[in-house]
């Protein structure tokens, strides 16, 4: 009776040893519709990068050269040590390897990276901001991130022999640096909203204006940073054959690898959110994402919309160079209760190279975030639209290992990538 | 405007399943029995991109119902999420021929459109599924 019991129980043991270790069994050839997504995910299916309507100079060579230095320069800054560069690290993949980001302050939020975010319609895990010019000008007066203020920003500008030049051969004359006062923001501490209300309105518009243009430069920069080919997207277009075998000799994936793309665009459903050849859809979520200790639950979304409506640096606003017309993301944005606790869909390409992860770098691996998305918690704010997966603890392996091989060079000229050369 | 009740009736009793890809238009009798066509500016269907869609409203006889009123819902009820964005009804281009603008599409798999119509004193109803 007792061989018999232990039998069975070694029996039992073996068959959940097999469930959770044993490699999932993979198809011998990808149907058409799997075919069709895995091709929609190949960076071959990047179209060129879009124009932004609301920023004339974003493929102005000259604006991206002077956004290069500005993006680098820590004088854009409150206490003069913190440029955009100190939190998005170039070899970093453009982040900066913390939960939260530390600017002249503690930050609220985890740094995201910047290679092909000029593709988005959004920015900020909230998307509080509506384009790439917008979402730089803001931690230039968020008092924790960089802090200056604008017209500390245009008086650098102006007195600055080399930015004078370039930024006027650009967008025309500065304003006089001699009645620049050094710290005036509408967005500041007090002594900085008072100088700023006691400017002549003119002025403040000529500040507001070059502020603008500051960031447009920064952006034209940004959209240097393109995603480069990866492994995966050699396998990809290899495997873009209707009916085609999933695995072949000389393979750029790994039996495990391409388990995991398996899983990704089918049984993990993480293609859901994840696709597209940035592997993102650009839109906001609540997938159940704890807070951080200490921190309320972040509204995500719901805010977000508010923010970007409110932004005077918006699509639809003075500084745009946008038509009405051309801003039909921020005119039909979704404003509702359904996008509480919703943050954006991050892009997977490099994702191996960038942790912590999620919006206030809640998880430290890829690991723990896979995890999570098996178990699909319930969210404390709104709801979470993940459902559980159930996936073994191979699978998941080979999920994790699927991620590896969206790693890649970014596609950008190598001066892109460091501080200007003076 | 509590839309709901004609348009399970009308999933009910005037059901349209269609996949995309190729096709970007739709058609489907309204709870009111008028004929709601729907056709994209965007063919095939794609996720991820801003686009408007055309919506042509005939009633029974075929002629155009003008001056109507939508009201424009949705989304992935297997996901139990709406549409990404907000689309409105802008401008009647023609007589019975609608500009809706604003839609978006953010994930693949089963999308359901949900219009409410205000046609003066009456309200319609319809519903569209189709897979992307």
């Amino acid at each position: 009776m007792n061989k018999r019991i232990w039998a069975i129980f070694l029996l039992v043991a073996a068959a959940v040893l097999v469930w959770l270790l044993a490699p999932a069994p993979l198809p011998e050839r990808w149907t058409e519709s799997e075919t069709a997504l895995i091709s929609s995910l190949s960076l071959s299916a990047l179209p060129p990068l879009p124009p932004d309507s609301s920023n004339s100079t974003a493929d102005d060579e000259r604006a991206a050269t002077l956004g290069h230095r500005l993006f680098f320069d820590p004088r854009l800054s409150a206490n003069g040590a913190v440029s955009c560069a100190s939190c998005h690290r170039p070899e970093l993949s453009f982040t900066d390897g913390l939960p939260i980001a530390v600017g002249t302050g503690p930050g609220r939020r985890h740094t995201p990276g910047l290679i092909g975010i000029a593709y988005s319609p959004w920015f900020y895990w909230d998307g509080r901001r509506d384009s790439q010019w917008a979402q730089a000008l803001t931690p230039l007066e968020t008092h924790f991130e960089q802090g200056a203020g604008r017209a500390a920003i245009v008086r650098l500008l102006a007195s600055d022999p080399d930015y004078k030049t370039m930024y006027e051969e650009i967008f025309g004359s500065l304003p006089d640096p001699a009645r620049l006062p050094e710290s005036a923001s509408p967005l500041g501490d007090e002594p900085g909203r008072q100088h700023w209300r006691m400017l002549d309105p003119d002025l403040r518009f000529r500040i507001s204006s070059a502020f603008a243009n500051a960031g447009k430069s920064l952006a034209a920069y940004q959209r240097k940073l393109l995603p480069g080919r990866s492994r995966f997207d050699d396998y990809a277009d290899a495997a873009a054959i209707p009916q085609g075998d999933t695995h072949r000799p000389g393979d750029s994936l790994s039996r495990d690898e391409i388990a995991g793309l398996d899983l990704f665009i089918g049984a993990a459903q993480c293609v859901n959110c994840h696709n597209g050849p940035l592997f993102t859809n650009h839109d906001f979520h609540n997938t159940g994402i704890l807070p951080v200790l200490g921190q309320l639950p972040s509204v995500g979304r719901f805010d977000g919309v508010r923010l970007a409506r409110d932004d005077p640096f918006n699509c639809l606003g003075e500084f745009s160079d946008a038509a009405p017309g051309q801003c039909a993301e921020l005119r039909f944005a979704r404003f509702d209760n359904e996008l509480t606790g919703a943050h954006k869909t991050p892009g997977l390409r490099n994702v191996t190279l960038t942790a912590p992860y999620m919006h206030t770098g809640q998880m430290g691996t890829l690991a723990e975030v896979l995890q999570h998305y098996d178990e699909a918690p319930t969210s404390m704010l709104g709801h979470n639209e993940a459902k559980p997966l159930g996936l073994s603890s191979r699978q998941l392996r080979q999920l994790e290992a699927f991620l590896h091989s969206l790693e890649a060079a970014p596609a950008a000229a190598a001066e892109w990538l460091r501080p200007p050369q003076h | 405007m509590n839309c709901r009740l004609p348009i399970a009736l009308t999933l009910l009793l005037a059901p349209v399943l269609a996949w995309a890809g190729e096709q970007a238009e739709f058609s489907v009798i309204t709870e009111g029995g008028n004929h709601l066509q729907i056709s994209s500016e965007l063919s095939p269907l794609a996720i991820n991109l801003m686009h408007s869609w055309r919506l042509r409203l005939t009633d029974a006889d075929g002629a155009p119902v003008t001056g109507a009123l939508f009201e424009v819902l949705g989304g992935m009820p297997e996901h139990d999420h709406g549409l990404p964005t907000r689309p409105e009804v802008t401008a009647e281009l023609e007589p019975g021929v609608y500009l809706l603008q604003g839609v978006r599409f953010h994930m693949p798999g089963r999308w359901l459109f949900e219009f409410g119509m205000t046609l003066g004193e009456d309200i319609d109803g319809a519903a569209i599924e189709f897979e992307l």
